[in-house]
């Protein structure tokens, strides 16, 4: 009875579960529509300012997490232009997706598809490619596997969008036997229409790749040094990439986002380095 | 006057879509259509942020409003007449698919059992809740939910285990 249990719990966390086209649109919705009533403190006009913006946060939070529900459709994507922070330069139109599913093998993938200026045709090609590149593999894997288990889900995520910035994750996990995750972060600088790398943030000659690699293996061996279970390999790791997936956090620290298993166990899953400003703050392009 | 203090918008909404799926689940493991569910799901979604201040610590967000969500659904069971119309029946029966040897999904085999049955293996199973925490969230005795467990189990057994 305890195995068929587990079973049944290994089914319900594992099957995918069909919930209706525009159910998570309905959701958000009457989230967006709730107001705030009495029974809070009257706000005067600073307070009420920092709230919008702290709900204009949650709404691009929101966002990302509405991105990640299967099943998003056009649909989807017009209830969200409705959010006011998506109004600006760019804005997801629609969203790209390929299921698969043969009984033992199964892919989903739903990428957006930005709207806003060459900056945003550019990410979409660069997305488009890079979708593309893993279903073709996960296709070919399939052929060669014959009944294996195979599996491979991307999904995305607005980490950033404000007047000037705009940053997409596409995040990636193929299943074979066990998961591997990776990462791509683009970003747009809306006050240039720009794609950015992380090198873009630097000086044309400077050497930002080993400052912030020593930063990055600094880090490790401190983790390291406080935990020897932590899982890093300082030791193997050489340099970051020249493009090392980043982005900005809430503080508006720089964070450096690593793939599963290229520094790290992979029971780190995808580690993260916050980098403080006084390490790279000389190197700025001005 | 509040001794917790409330709740921010933006932390409810956050709890909210992060649970979404499970307030689904639950509210169409009690009600007969999709529609109804999503219904359901939307008015307790109102009842609960209006009556925020009950929710006595954040990390009960998930147990507090699926209980919500059971009593807006048992009031529109409540509210609807006892008969069941055959259109609706075919709501209970696993989907035709188009390949007759694919095997059931555990959901498809979920909405085949009754009602009773099904809000307690969606809460079992799918939200990981205990025999406790259901019998808190569904208003009924601990030994209740485990004689339906026990029910449904053996059913489930017998749907997805043909060989």
């Amino acid at each position: 009875m305890k195995q068929f249990d587990k079973e049944l719990k290994e089914r319900a966390k594992n099957e995918p579960f069909p919930l209706p086209e525009d159910y998570a649109g309905r959701v958000f919705r009457t989230c967006a529509a709730l107001e705030e009533t009495a029974m809070e403190t009257p706000k005067n006009s600073a307070s009420h300012k920092k709230h919008t913006k702290r709900w204009m946060a949650w709404a691009a939070a929101a966002v990302a997490a509405f991105i990640a529900v299967p099943n998003v459709s056009p649909t989807a994507a017009a209830a969200m232009s409705d959010v006011p922070v998506l109004g600006a330069l760019v804005e997801i139109v629609t969203f790209r997706e390929y299921t698969y599913d043969d009984g033992h093998s199964s892919a989903d993938v739903s990428v957006p598809e930005l709207s806003g200026g060459e900056a945003a045709d550019q990410v979409n090609e660069e997305v488009q490619a890079y979708t593309d590149r893993l279903i073709a593999q996960f296709q070919q894997d399939c052929e060669e596997t014959g009944e294996g288990y195979l599996g491979l889900d991307v999904s995305s995520e607005v980490v950033t969008n404000t007047d000037s910035w705009f940053t997409l994750r596409i995040n990636a996990t193929r299943t074979q036997a066990s998961g591997a995750e990776f990462i791509k972060i683009y970003h747009i600088d809306k006050t240039t229409d720009q794609v950015v790398t992380l090198g873009d943030l630097f000086q044309p000659d400077a050497d930002y790749v080993s400052v912030l690699s020593d930063e990055v293996r600094r880090q490790m061996e401190e983790r390291m040094a406080e935990d020897e279970a932590a899982g890093y390999f300082p030791d193997q790791f050489t340099a970051i990439a020249p493009d090392q997936n980043f982005y900005w956090n809430e503080d508006g620290d720089l964070v450096l986002v690593f793939d599963e298993y290229t520094i790290a166990a992979g029971f780190v899953g995808t580690p993260e380095f916050v980098i403080p400003q006084d390490v790279y703050a000389s190197l700025v392009r001005s | 006057m509040q001794e917790t203090p409330l709740i921010s918008k933006e932390l409810f909404c956050t709890q909210v879509i992060e649970n979404q799926e499970a307030m689904f689940r639950t509210a169409r493991a009690i009600l007969r259509s999709d529609e109804d569910a999503e219904d359901a799901v939307q008015e307790a979604i109102c009842a609960a942020f209006a009556h925020r201040g009950d929710l006595r610590s954040p990390e009960k967000f998930k147990p507090w409003i699926l209980r919500i969500l059971a009593n807006k659904c048992y009031d529109a069971c409540r509210g609807r007449r006892p008969t069941v119309d055959l259109t609706e029946v075919q709501d209970f029966l696993p989907a035709p698919s188009a390949d007759p040897t694919e095997r059931m999904t555990l959901w498809q085999a979920v909405l085949t059992l009754n009602e009773d049955l099904r809000c307690v293996v969606t809460l079992f199973y799918y939200e990981g809740f205990s025999i406790r925490e259901i019998s808190g969230i569904l208003g009924i005795r601990e030994a209740a939910v485990k004689t339906r467990l026990s029910r449904a189990r053996a059913r489930l057994r017998l749907l997805l285990r043909e060989e």
